[in-house]
């Protein structure tokens, strides 16, 4: 599943990112609200859904390569963190839906987590 | 907490000053700066804030005023009631712990303010902004926010009793202000860790200067008392400096071959008799006239058995006492050093007039720090200024830097060895 889709299925607004960036593969996903676990756990290519919005969340994202952040709750970081994340082509989706809703539609469709045997 | 008997504690413990801080509210720091003032106990008014993030931030104020202010724009972003049944009634005391009042507020909730708007809340009020706990995953900057924020602007971060000093400086980088604080939750909690000034009198004002190292007022360092040697080293020391002593050595003899540590302090000072010695290492037996209970000794004894070792203590009227810990250095149970440079800096910062040597000493090399050669090397300025404080600071790193293997190679010397 490309990031353009997967914005599709959770129906997202593309807060940062470039329809360059959009075309990017996801590669399995992840959800945490503390950035130390996302550092200590995630996997590059991985969506990460979250709804913390702090600044920090770009340089978490860029620093473990992830496919892209996921903001769930209709939540929106500040207009200078998403200036950041365009520049460093971190990739940030806004949604309404809550975060298990978006982790089950990803996941009906096939994009797994970690450990799990479906999983890549 | 019981305003008075939280006052008696930290006073008991032999603290000079503490921060208030409950969590998100400042109505409590009334009773306890009231109840503080009879016991000889500073107390500055606090408030430990949870940002958006779910991030604490301790705020210390200027005065209980500034305080209040704050807590009333926090009040209306604070969202939601306090359940009693779960987490309990939130009272509000006064100094003699009479229930004045019940909390409504969700105090243990997050406010809305993410931690940016935190910091600048607390600034607005000239206060000071500390990171809390950064040591914690839950509740703690950097596991909350995998990372300090650039730019965020923070007077100091705090570790708490879970870390000492020199491995806080490690995982959080020497540039920082650290403080150690007990982030005391119970009374038995309170004074477990402590930070050392170097101040001009004890006020909110000169710790401000510290935490920005400004006009010669600096933070020390801190310790660990039911932890760290060195805290045990100190305390013992600054007997030594009540005795009137003229001259103190202060050695740590690490011996990896036999697995020995021998803590030892000598001093002149005026001594004991025989049956007062005896009588050193029990808790409730103390010369001091401002607490009931001399810990020192009792506690580095504990500290001692509990590693395989021992404590003696050689004491003479007139003459000076003598006070020896020997432990099995690599045993599960050693408790760990903790940091020798704030033990040196504050008694030499404390010592003016006496001659104190440290040294330490792993296997074959050893190094030491002589208050007259710093004296000298200062040439009339004091220890306890900024020139006197670096110099000493640089010492003991430089010396503890050449008591380390050289990088790479077996370690032997490691803790773990030989388990």
């Amino acid at each position: 599943m490309t990031l353009d889709e997967a914005a599709k299925t959770l129906e997202c607004s593309v807060l940062a990112g470039s329809a360059e960036d959009l075309r990017r593969e996801v590669r399995g996903g992840y959800v945490s609200d503390l950035l130390s676990d996302v550092m200590g756990n995630a996997d590059d290519g991985c969506l990460w859904v979250t709804l913390q919005k702090h600044d920090n969340v770009v340089a978490v994202a860029h620093l473990k390569d992830l496919a892209a952040v996921v903001l769930v709750g209709g939540r929106r970081p500040e207009p200078q963190t998403l200036e950041r994340a365009s520049a460093e082509h971190v990739v940030i989706l806004g949604t309404a839906l809550s975060a298990w809703e978006a982790v089950g539609r990803l996941h009906r469709l096939g994009v797994c987590g970690r450990g799990n045997p479906r999983g890549t | 907490m019981h305003p008075k008997a939280l006052a008696h504690a930290a006073a008991a413990t032999g603290l000079d000053a503490v921060v208030v801080c409950d969590h998100n509210s400042a109505e409590n720091a009334g009773a306890l700066i009231r109840a503080g003032m009879r016991e000889g106990l500073a107390v500055v008014a606090g408030m430990e804030i949870t940002s958006a993030e779910e991030v604490h931030v301790v705020a210390l104020f200027p005065d209980i005023d500034a305080a209040l202010r704050l807590q009333r724009r926090l009040y209306a972003v604070l969202p939601g009631e306090n359940d009693d049944e779960a987490c309990g009634m939130q009272v509000v005391v006064d100094e003699e712990g009479e229930v004045l009042a019940f909390n409504r507020h969700r105090l243990i909730g997050a406010t809305t303010w993410d931690v940016d708007r935190v910091v600048s809340e607390i600034r607005s009020e000239r206060g000071l902004a500390v990171a809390a706990h950064v040591d914690r995953e839950g509740f703690g900057i950097v596991g909350q926010l995998g990372m300090i924020p650039d730019g965020l602007a923070l007077d100091a971060i705090e570790v708490s009793v879970r870390t000492d000093l020199p491995s806080a400086r490690m995982s959080f980088g020497s540039g920082r202000v650290i403080l150690c604080s007990s982030d005391a939750h119970r009374i038995d909690d309170v004074g477990r860790a402590r930070t050392f000034f170097l101040l001009r009198e004890i006020s909110f004002d000169e710790i401000a200067l510290a935490l920005s190292a400004a006009q010669g007022r600096c933070v020390l360092g801190g310790g660990r008392p039911m932890e760290d040697l060195s805290t045990h080293l100190l305390d013992i020391a600054r007997n030594s400096l009540e005795a009137g002593a003229t001259r103190i050595d202060v050695e740590v003899n690490e011996d990896p071959t036999s697995d020995r540590l021998v803590l030892e302090i000598r001093d002149n000072g005026r001594g004991m008799d025989a049956a007062t010695a005896a009588r050193a290492s029990d808790p409730f037996f103390t010369t001091r006239k401002t607490r009931k209970v001399g810990l020192g000794l009792s506690l580095l004894e504990a500290a001692a058995k509990a590693a395989d070792g021992s404590l003696d203590l050689e004491s003479a009227p007139g003459v000076g006492t003598r006070v020896r810990a020997t432990f099995r250095r690599n045993h599960v149970d050693r408790a760990p050093l903790g940091d020798l440079e704030t033990t040196v800096l504050v008694l030499l910062a404390d010592g003016s007039d006496t001659r104190i040597v440290f040294g330490h000493c792993v296997g074959e090399r050893r190094y030491e720090v002589d208050s007259h050669a710093v004296v000298d090397a200062l040439g009339g300025e004091a220890i306890a200024s900024p020139e006197g404080i670096a110099l000493v600071r640089e010492a003991v790193r430089a010396g503890e830097a050449s008591l380390r293997p050289p990088s790479g190679s077996p370690g032997v010397d490691s803790q773990t060895a030989g388990r």
